[in-house]
């Protein structure tokens, strides 16, 4: 048996896959074709205090390899989902990780704890990265300072695995991480969207109603895999990596990069068979280079970077 | 609006048909005898890309019968390219059906409005209206003569067709809502499907005649399932279709955002806000 298991903080993964924020709804919706029980976890869409209603439309825009998106955290707010969505994620098959998005500190704590607080979520996901929000929405992933004032704000708020996204867009991602694992992160998630824009040639105007975008998909992939390589080595805590992963070696390309984990997001929008097969590929993959355990080849391309598995792999 | 009830799968099709009605409109039959079972007018599937390229395609269901299904598309990028390419034998991937689909009971004098695609959502409605003893008017416009594609097919199932085309290569030169707001037989009801700026021009005759319109909207996709939140049209608040989340009683405004994947495609005319 090959050991793909994963440890975020206190949380225990079987398999190294989670399902992006945003992209997977509550896994309900995916439920009716995709055997949840195989896949590693779902990340819920964000939350935040207030109810939002979201962006103008349009909201999504197909682009080469991959996608733009501009959803402006549409979300019921935090009262009416304890209220009403979070006891039916208790019954799913799979871990069920929350996801906090926030406009001030005072915010972040205030839905941290109200929702780390039920026993149906099993950890929080903490978006500081969402480029589609007006004015503050990413600005506490670019700036180090207020990366580690929101982190150690939502710390003291649960003792549950705090996993801390991190945004593509700014210049040195690595002193972010560093700032987020001093306050108290316990894993990083790595990345979010890359901003982004496309403009109908025709109409001659911004083809997304908030103008501008994420984009996600396999057109970022090159950037998420460089991020990951950056922040593996500025931190000692596990990375949950993500942007354009749709088969078993880009999942793998990010574990030698330096991430213990992987996301799927986008992947699901062209087949939500992605997940499972990754999981199956990934054990096949290690079981014929004789590889007991996925730790093993967490940073195996990473010149220089200590994978902290290593001899517990190495051990077993 | 009626929802599915069964679940939809993944399912795993062989194609066994592939027809070019027009240059670059493309009709793939596939055997698939559990989604024919549960697939209802007026749903769609998600067809999973067979090669290299990345995002399903979201695309009504055609034809539904015995073992058969079909679906009907215009070439118009990379991926409806791929799909084009496959081959009678080849393996395809479908997710469905999706969304709801027209509410169809009791009416028994129906205008049905395609434009151009929309063509492709609207088969499985007629016949099922046809075959309930109700009388159907088939509006259809296109581009050219050469794309009002299977407009036989809709006389020989029963419809009566009325047609327009841009460039008046045949029957009407124009607007296909121009016929319908000309129309002196004030039908029960108007289904349609097509283009947004047909579907707004549909919504306004249809409140003129004071005839409730269903339409199916056509929107950008991502899951196709109700996961994203990226598909959403406005819609008044105290709809039977308004979704449960987010909650409608906000900000002191009436109106929602609801899903065209999952609360759609087909909604009310006169309950949408765009
Ligand atoms: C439609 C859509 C909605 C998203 N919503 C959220 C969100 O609410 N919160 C969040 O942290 N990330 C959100 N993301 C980002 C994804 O979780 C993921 O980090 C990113 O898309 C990169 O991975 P991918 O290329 O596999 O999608 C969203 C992405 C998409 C495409
Ligand atoms: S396309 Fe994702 S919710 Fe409709």
């Amino acid at each position: 048996m090959v050991d793909l298991s994963v440890d975020l903080g206190n949380l225990h993964l079987q398999y190294p896959t989670l399902m992006g924020s945003g992209c997977y709804g509550s896994g309900e919706e995916f439920a009716p074709f995709v055997d949840l029980s195989r896949i590693g976890a779902v990340v819920l869409k964000s939350v935040t205090r207030q109810p939002r209603l979201g962006n103008p439309t349009p909201r999504l825009v197909h682009t080469p390899a991959g996608m733009l998106n501009a959803i402006g955290l549409q979300n019921p707010g935090i009262d009416w989902y304890l209220e009403h969505d979070v006891a039916k994620f208790a019954d799913r098959p799979c871990v069920v990780i929350g996801s906090v998005a926030g406009f001030s500190v005072d915010d972040y704590a205030y839905t941290v704890e109200k929702l780390a607080a039920r026993d149906e979520i099993k950890a929080i996901e903490l978006n500081i990265s969402c480029p589609n929000v007006a004015s503050e929405g990413e600005t506490f992933a670019c700036d180090p300072n207020l990366t580690g004032k929101v982190v150690r704000a939502a710390r003291a708020a649960t003792g549950k695995t705090l996993i801390v996204k991190l945004s593509p867009n700014v210049t040195d991602i690595g002193a972010i991480a560093r700032e987020a694992q001093a306050a108290g992160a316990d894993a990083l998630a790595v990345i979010n969207t890359v901003r982004g824009m496309s403009i109908d040639v025709d109409l001659m105007r911004p083809r997304l109603g908030n103008v501008t975008g994420g984009l996600s998909g396999p057109a970022i992939r090159p950037i998420a895999v460089l991020a990951v390589y950056e922040v593996a080595r500025a931190v000692t805590i596990p990375i949950v990596g993500q942007g354009g992963i749709e088969t078993t070696r880009d999942a793998i390309e990010f574990f030698l990069a330096g991430a213990s984990a992987v996301s799927i997001g986008t992947g699901n929008f062209t087949d939500p068979r992605i997940p499972m097969r990754i999981v199956d590929e990934l054990a096949e993959f290690l079981r014929r280079r004789n590889v007991r355990s996925l730790k093993q080849i967490v940073g195996k391309a990473n010149v220089g970077f200590a994978n902290p598995y290593q001899y517990e792999g190495d051990e077993g | 609006m009626p929802t599915i009830s069964s679940a939809p799968t993944v399912h795993t099709v062989r194609i066994t048909d592939r027809r070019e009605l027009a240059p670059g409109v493309v009709v793939l039959g596939f055997d698939a005898p559990e989604m024919v079972r549960v697939t209802r007018p007026g749903a769609f599937v998600m067809v999973i890309p067979p090669g290299g390229e990345s995002a399903a395609t979201a695309l009504g269901i055609y034809e539904a019968d015995g073992r058969r299904a079909s679906v009907l598309f215009f070439v118009v990028g990379k991926r409806t390219q791929e799909l084009a390419e496959m081959r009678v034998g080849d393996e395809l991937g479908v997710v469905g059906p999706l969304g709801n689909g027209f509410s169809l009971d009791g009416l028994s004098d129906v205008a049905i409005v395609a434009g151009g695609v929309g063509i492709a959502s609207v088969l499985l409605p007629a016949q099922a209206l046809v075959a309930s003893g109700a009388r159907v008017r088939l509006y259809y416009g296109a581009r050219s003569a050469e794309l009002l594609v299977d407009r036989e097919r809709f006389a020989r199932e029963g419809c009566e067709v009325l047609v327009s085309t841009d460039d008046g290569s045949m029957g009407h030169s124009g607007y296909i809502t121009d016929l319908l707001a000309q129309t002196d037989r004030r039908p029960d009801a108007i289904l349609a499907c097509g283009p947004t700026p047909m579907l707004r021009a549909v919504a306004r005759v249809a409140a003129e005649m004071n005839v409730p319109a269903q339409l199916s909207l056509e929107e950008t996709f991502a899951c196709g399932v109700g996961g994203c939140w990226g598909c959403v049209v406005p819609l008044v608040g105290n709809s039977a279709q308004a979704p449960s989340f987010p909650p409608a009683d906000r900000n002191g405004s009436d109106v929602v955002y609801a899903r065209v994947c999952k609360e759609g495609p087909v909604f009310w005319a006169h309950e949408l806000r765009w």
